[in-house]
């Protein structure tokens, strides 16, 4: 039996511990893990309370992160709950696996501490990795602080285990401005949190000698389309579970979480549209905007990466005149791929607003309330022109002469 | 003699290797492309055998590759001194044995590669390799004598 | 542990096979032989992880699989981890009671090619000894990458031609020679370590059980005469591993808490090497004069690991 962790109302955590504790309060079982800056506090944390008793189940530290992700696989194919965490170069080097693991349909939680790719190596957050996951069919959330990557955490077992969704789940925070930042935290008592999460239940249990499995079959052309098909039907089925979940959790912790949240967008003309912790600069300087020059400016954050919520950012968006999409990820020759979903989703509704594309923060580049404002302000101008005043994709908070491509005349 | 579905469950080779008969729609592929072995309660399933046992139908003992053999062998049991040699060394798990005998070959699964012939330490031979079209009794009606020993 | 009897092949051949056919491995392949003899000698339940290779691709293939017991496959260079993964799993779970059945003995078995374990797989393998987690890994050493057509690996030994090391007017084929990988994951330090073959059945079941009854992370290498790229009559599965072995160009042994070493198999007549590759395509060429060097250098590397295998089995160290 675990030796009980004393827990206060409000504690002061940052974005590692506050997903080590939710690991800690879900009783994993198997936690395959290797260390990468900077979501090693959470393995290092974990490897803590393995160290004082605080948890019953097995910790396996390997020796890379594809090894990681290899060994989850194995043990949640084995039937029963399995984390572990990472960023970066280490998302990188699992990604092979990341689409195994969707395929076999296994309800893996991924902590993923969002930071840069290199080359040139880079240790600070952006959103690189994140995106480098968003085809691999696992479900991603996104948590904006501490809190956050608390709470989602606890949800995230209890959205990927539900039997009607199976598969694997994503929780993403900010490298370094979530992870390393303590702020207030308020967590659930060990019994109400391991209460709303459930023991798990297994499925195609490896383990169970009754029922011999064979896991990781291989199909070609004659096979292969239908299960993908079957998989994605299941990734976009799992909106209403998530919606469900999110539900459950507003009921014993008083906090709500959407699969796209919007903030002062009731009367908005502009909005912003992000990731991350971007999204709290952004609610700053819409709701200063709105005093200070009368602009009504407003935020719509996704919160549920994938399975995409494409009508909900249609409902979000539908009566705004022009939207700036933020994407902290380097596009590698094409337009910001956030920016990409978020125009495809706002191209069938009937107001069909103006969108342009912000490339920033790469690397751990400070985002400014600042800036924020400053691209607000673009917005207005091309709500007031009717069209895009600037390059359709502009860099922002880059040093250098201004960069920027595309442009366009509408009305 | 030679009983083609000898010591077979009844679902052994039903069903050729890479057929299209049973392809289904998105809507009924397995979760996961997960294939269970057996239908019901398998524990203890080392203790069963094959005939005994209740495979599913994604289990390859359902299906045949007895389509892949040019030459079959063909078991000689008047020849034959249960050594056992051809079960140890069947790739294909092909060679049907129960107490300690050998009783004959599971042409669903055998591919013909003729290692039983080869690895069979009797005079003559009793795993000998005949053409696939050729009849056991032919077959056995035509088995060689004993060789001599060469001086 | 439920060990099944392997005092002749009579009482051995009353297991019931829980590797089925209609797998679509080629005629005469050693990876079903040794596969089944590992499957066979036990009675316990069985959790196996294959790496991609000839074996996983012919053995579950949708809407089929040939395994009996639970199996994975993941990639090309994890069934180690996933094995890890599943061991521990086996461990937490049994530990908090949540097992189907808390008393059921099972081990854990992974197996990959020469290819997926001296070349891609071999820091997952490497991780997973060193872990010390409870399972046998077994490597079916066709000393190429047969499954893609027979490209070299680090297991292909000096001399042999393969795809991307071929033999020409110019080369021999390859020019490097095999990684003693029965050395290396003996220095690992794991408690039993050895080289099989399915030729010497008795042996390699013996070898096989000591694995598993083990307790800890074990390591077999297993020579699996390929005729495909090897290039030999697949009737001669069996025939070529007898020269493998009697030429001692796969001397059978092991090697117990990486220093207590036992020769498994002693040839009454050692042939010459030449006889062994004589009988296989992939040496052909080496029969012309200007590469006679290479046989003789084969042959001198195999002599001297012979007085070592014999000297370290003397010595007990």
């Amino acid at each position: 039996m675990a030796v009980k962790y004393d827990l206060n109302e409000r504690e002061v955590w940052d974005g590692n511990f506050a997903a080590s504790q939710s690991l800690r309060q879900a009783k994993v079982d198997v936690v395959a893990a290797y260390p990468i800056t900077p979501s090693t506090p959470i393995v290092e944390n974990y490897g803590s309370y393995v160290a004082n008793g605080y948890v019953d189940g097995e910790f396996v530290m390997v020796e890379s992160e594809h090894a990681a992700m290899s060994a989850c696989v194995g043990a949640s194919a084995s039937g029963g709950r399995v984390s572990t965490a990472t960023s970066s170069q280490g998302f990188a080097l699992m990604v092979e696996v990341l689409y195994q693991a969707s395929g076999m349909r296994l309800p893996i939680v991924l902590n993923v501490v969002n930071r840069a790719l290199a080359s040139p190596l880079n240790v600070r957050g952006d959103h690189s990795d994140m995106y480098l996951g968003r085809d691999s069919g696992w479900i991603q959330v996104d948590a904006f602080n501490a809190q956050e990557a608390y709470d989602l955490a606890l949800c995230a077992f209890k959205i990927g285990e539900n039997h009607t969704v199976r598969l694997p789940v994503m929780v993403h925070q900010d490298g370094f401005i979530t992870s390393h930042t303590a702020q207030n935290v308020y967590p659930l008592s060990d019994e109400v949190a391991y209460d709303f999460v459930g023991d798990f239940k297994p499925v195609d249990d490896m383990l169970d000698f009754s029922r011999p499995i064979t896991y990781g079959a291989q199909t070609e052309e004659d096979w292969h389309f239908e299960h993908k098909a079957r998989q994605h039907k299941a990734l976009f089925d799992s909106r209403e579970v998530i919606d469900a979940v999110f539900a459950e959790f507003e009921k014993i912790s008083g906090r709500a979480y959407k699969r796209v949240e919007s903030y002062d967008m009731e009367d908005a003309e502009v909005a912003i549209v992000a990731l991350g912790t971007t999204v709290e600069t952004a609610r700053v300087a819409a709701s200063e905007l709105r005093s200070e020059d009368g602009i009504k400016a407003g935020v719509v954050a996704i919160r549920n990466f994938r399975p995409f919520p494409f009508d909900k950012v249609r409902e979000a968006l539908a009566n705004v005149k022009s939207i700036a999409v933020l994407d902290r990820s380097s596009p590698g020759g094409a337009m910001g791929a956030f920016f990409n979903e978020v125009s495809a989703a706002i191209y069938s509704t009937p107001n069909r607003p103006l969108v342009t594309n912000y490339i920033y923060g790469l690397g751990g580049r400070d985002f400014s309330i600042e800036e924020a404002k400053r691209i607000f302000k673009e917005q207005k101008e091309n709500a007031d022109a009717g069209h895009i005043m600037t390059d359709i994709q502009q860099f922002s908070g880059l040093r250098g002469p201004s960069l920027g491509f595309f442009k366009t005349k509408r009305g | 003699m030679q009983d083609l579905k000898l010591l077979a469950n009844d679902k052994r080779g039903k069903t050729e290797l890479g057929s299209r008969r049973d392809l289904v729609g998105w809507h009924e592929v397995t979760q996961g492309s997960i294939l269970p072995s057996f239908d019901g309660d398998a524990i203890g399933i080392a203790l069963k055998k094959a005939e005994e046992r209740v495979y599913s139908n994604f289990n390859s003992y359902t299906a045949t590759v007895a389509s892949w053999r040019v030459q079959k062998p063909v078991f000689n049991i008047d020849v034959c001194i249960d050594c056992q040699n051809c079960w140890v060394w069947c790739p294909d798990s092909s060679i049907l044995s129960r107490d300690k005998q050998m009783m004959g070959i599971d042409y669903d699964h055998c591919k013909g590669c003729q290692v039983c012939s080869e690895v069979c330490p009797t005079n003559p031979k009793s795993l000998l390799m005949f053409n696939e079209y050729v009849q056991l009794e032919d077959a056995l009606a035509s088995w060689p004598e004993k060789k001599k020993k060469e001086k | 542990m439920a060990t099944t009897s392997i005092k002749n092949l009579k009482e051995f051949s009353t297991t019931n096979d829980r590797f089925e056919g209609a797998h679509t491995l080629c005629p005469g392949c050693a990876h079903s032989m040794i596969v089944r003899e590992l499957m066979n000698c036990t009675d316990d339940n069985l959790v196996i992880g294959s790496n991609t290779g000839c074996l996983e691709v012919s053995t579950a293939v949708y809407p089929f699989t040939s395994w009996d017991t639970s199996w994975i496959h993941i990639g090309f260079e994890n069934a180690a981890s996933a094995i890890s993964g599943a061991e521990a799993m086996h461990k937490a779970r049994k530990k908090k009671g949540t097992l189907k059945d808390n008393d059921a003995s099972v081990k854990f078995v992974a197996f990959g090619g020469d290819g997926s374990t001296f070349d891609i797989g071999f820091q997952w393998l490497s991780g997973a000894i060193e872990r010390g987690h409870d399972f046998t890994y077994i490597c079916l050493d066709n000393e190429n990458y047969a499954n893609t057509g027979g490209q070299r690996s680090s297991a292909t030994p000096i001399g042999s031609t393969t795809s991307t090391a071929q033999a020409g007017t110019h080369s021999y084929g390859k020019k490097e020679k095999k990684k003693d990988i029965v050395a290396i994951m003996a220095a690992h330090g794991a408690p039993y370590v050895a080289q099989l073959a399915p030729n010497k059945w008795k042996a390699m079941a013996k070898g096989f059980q000591k694995a598993l009854e083990t307790e800890g992370p074990c390591f077999i290498n297993t020579v699996s005469p390929c005729c495909t790229e090897w290039r030999f009559d697949p009737k001669d599965t069996i025939g070529i591993t007898d020269l493998a072995t009697d030429s001692l160009m796969f001397p059978v042994y092991e090697i117990i808490d990486g220093h207590e070493l036992n020769i498994l198999y002693r040839p009454k007549t050692v042939i010459k090497v030449e006889e062994y590759m004589g009988a296989q395509g992939r040496y052909k060429h080496l029969f012309k004069p200007e590469y006679r060097h290479i046989i003789d250098k084969v042959q001198k590397d195999i002599d001297e690991q012979w007085d070592y295998l014999q000297r370290r089995e003397e010595a007990r160290i």
